[in-house]
């Protein structure tokens, strides 16, 4: 049962780890989308720019909740406790 | 569900065990190299429109080197072009069916991050001198070698999980809905991750040109920027 | 988690390879192309330059002659405009000139006309200012006697030189001519008288002329002593006369 038990604790760290692990780079999205629409607002003719711009930085911020998936990956498929 | 962690080898030639990702990067090699070799092979002052697609490109990256290292990019022309051509073919590779990207096992990621960690060493030491890129890590002061140290590993490793994660994860999530709903709803889920890819091939490329320069360092003789300014 | 050291390494070295083959087909070429086309453009414009500041200079030249042309043609202008204006000069000061002499002409001519006219005037008025002269005294014979200039003519001998009044009626006879005849002792008394002057008697001959008006006149070989009306009026015409 203590290999029952191991992963169960692990599949609940993994849910954890990724829904905590989501919170701040959606906070964080979020933030950065709503000063580009400001940004784009103020100063339509730099549109172009500043979307090229927010991807890069959305893919950087979301890079952050990939770390906490990989974690959950390594936690449910590669756990060292499982064996 | 397999593991998107571990890998299976599918033959061996000899005792070297012969994995997926590794036939997917030589048959992209492959091509890379006979579409480098036709395609440059009547190259004329007057452009065709392949001619014109790679000029676009080399100039691009050319602008990219010169906006972040205030540097002739010709030294580092080459790396980082391939780096970026690479990753974007190999993150777009998960489009042929049948066929996972090989940047979607830690190995390749890993590779491709060990050759910016040495290009880092090797250009710095170029550009500086021994002496003076191993005084790059005591600055501002000495107190910061081991964090300077710290960061010189982490920071690649963060660039290995950066593209793991997001090519791996798009495979993942594609794989799962498909196991989920079948045929047409993970087409959308692709499309992300044919933008996904390019932006992290981009990032990828980006964030080498920027190590590389940190361990360069500002060129004395600083190139005057003839062309136009590419933005990013 | 376990990574299969074997599909690194491999990932690197394929790596490598992609690196080399791309540095070698594909940036190289590329970037050559780019610098040449570069070298071209430049080339081109180094000689659009060339052909520019050359046909620059050509049009400076071309401007320089024009300006030069501008400037003879400007003097030329000038000049025949000078040479006008002399000629327009001279010709209005040659007939300014005719014209005065033309005026100053008519001038003397009118005045010589003006002048002729007021002598005939002045002739005509003498002329009857003695008319009207004589035909009054015509009416007053009485005081016209020829004795009242007895005394004046007995004078005027007096005043005449010697010689010739030596000479006076010596040889022969004086004509004594006067305006009405005579009386037999207004004779005796004129040769009295002259006889008084002359010292000796002197022959005399009597004659009649109404046209002396009033008066006598003695006409001697040598002398004419005049004591007339008519005398005087001729000496009053030609003084009016003269004096115009």
């Amino acid at each position: 049962m203590t290999g029952n038990i191991i992963e169960i604790v692990s599949i609940l760290a993994a849910a954890i780890a990724v829904s905590f692990g989501a919170i701040g780079p959606a906070l964080a999205e979020g933030r950065a989308v709503a000063a580009a629409m400001d940004a784009i607002a103020r100063q339509p003719e730099a549109a172009g720019t500043l979307s090229r711009t927010l991807f890069v930085g959305l893919a950087m911020i979301e890079t952050m909740a990939i770390y906490t998936l990989v974690i959950a990956l390594l936690v449910l498929f590669a756990n060292p406790l499982a064996g | 569900m397999d593991s998107p962690l571990t890998l299976e080898p599918l033959f061996h030639i000899g005792p070297v065990p012969i994995t997926a990702p590794v036939v997917v990067t030589w048959a992209i090699l492959v091509g890379l190299a006979v579409f480098a070799a036709v395609s440059t092979r009547h190259l004329k002052l007057t452009p065709g429109k392949v001619q014109t697609v790679l000029e676009l490109f080399v100039t691009t990256v050319d602008g990219q080197i010169r906006d972040t290292m205030q540097r002739d990019p010709a030294p580092f022309r080459a790396l980082i072009g391939t780096i970026f051509l690479f990753v974007l073919v190999a993150n777009w590779s998960a489009l042929l069916p049948g066929i996972e990207p090989p940047t979607a096992h830690l190995e390749t990621d890993a590779a491709l991050a060990l050759v910016v960690f040495i290009a880092t060493i090797v250009y710095g030491i170029a550009a500086r001198g021994m002496k003076g890129y191993l005084g790059t890590f005591a600055e501002p002061s000495w107190v910061m070698i081991p964090l300077n140290l710290v960061e010189q590993i982490t920071r690649t490793f963060s660039l290995v999980v950066r593209l793991f994660g997001n090519v791996m994860s798009g495979v993942f999530v594609v794989g799962i809905v498909l196991s989920l709903a079948g045929l047409f709803v993970p087409i959308p889920l692709m499309a992300l991750d044919l933008l996904t890819g390019a932006v992290q091939a981009y990032i990828f490329a980006v964030l080498a040109i920027v190590f590389i320069g940190a361990a360069a360092g500002e060129s004395p003789g600083r190139p005057t920027s003839e062309q136009g300014e590419t933005s990013s | 988690m376990t990574i299969d050291w074997w599909t690194l390494g491999l990932q690197t070295l394929n790596f490598l390879v992609l690196l080399w083959i791309l540095k070698r087909f594909l940036f190289r070429p590329v970037s050559r192309i780019i610098e040449e086309r570069q070298a071209a453009a430049h080339a081109a414009l180094d000689e659009a330059e060339a052909a520019r500041r050359e046909a620059r200079e050509v049009r400076d030249a071309a401007q320089v002659e024009a300006e030069r042309v501008a400037a003879a043609r400007s003097d030329v202008l000038a000049a025949a405009q000078q040479e006008a204006e002399r000629e327009k000069s001279r010709l209005l000061k040659e007939a300014r000139a005719a014209a005065d002499t033309a005026l100053a002409e008519g001038a003397a001519e009118l005045e010589r006309v003006r002048e002729a006219q007021a002598r005939a005037l002045a002739e005509d008025a003498a002329q009857l200012a003695t008319d009207i002269a004589g035909r009054l005294l015509a009416r007053l014979p009485e005081v016209a006697r020829p004795t009242a200039f007895i005394d004046g003519l007995a004078e005027a001998v007096a005043d005449l030189p010697d010689a010739t009044r030596a000479g006076m009626g010596a040889d022969t006879p004086l004509r004594v001519r006067a305006a009405q005849d005579m009386a037999e002792e207004e004779r005796n008394m004129l040769r009295r008288r002259l006889g008084e002057v002359l010292g000796h008697s002197p022959k005399l001959t009597f004659e009649v002329d109404p046209g002396l008006v009033a008066g006598l006149e003695l006409v001697g070989p040598h002398a004419v002593v005049r004591d007339h009306f008519r005398a005087d009026l001729e000496r009053i015409r030609e003084e009016l006369s003269r004096h115009d």
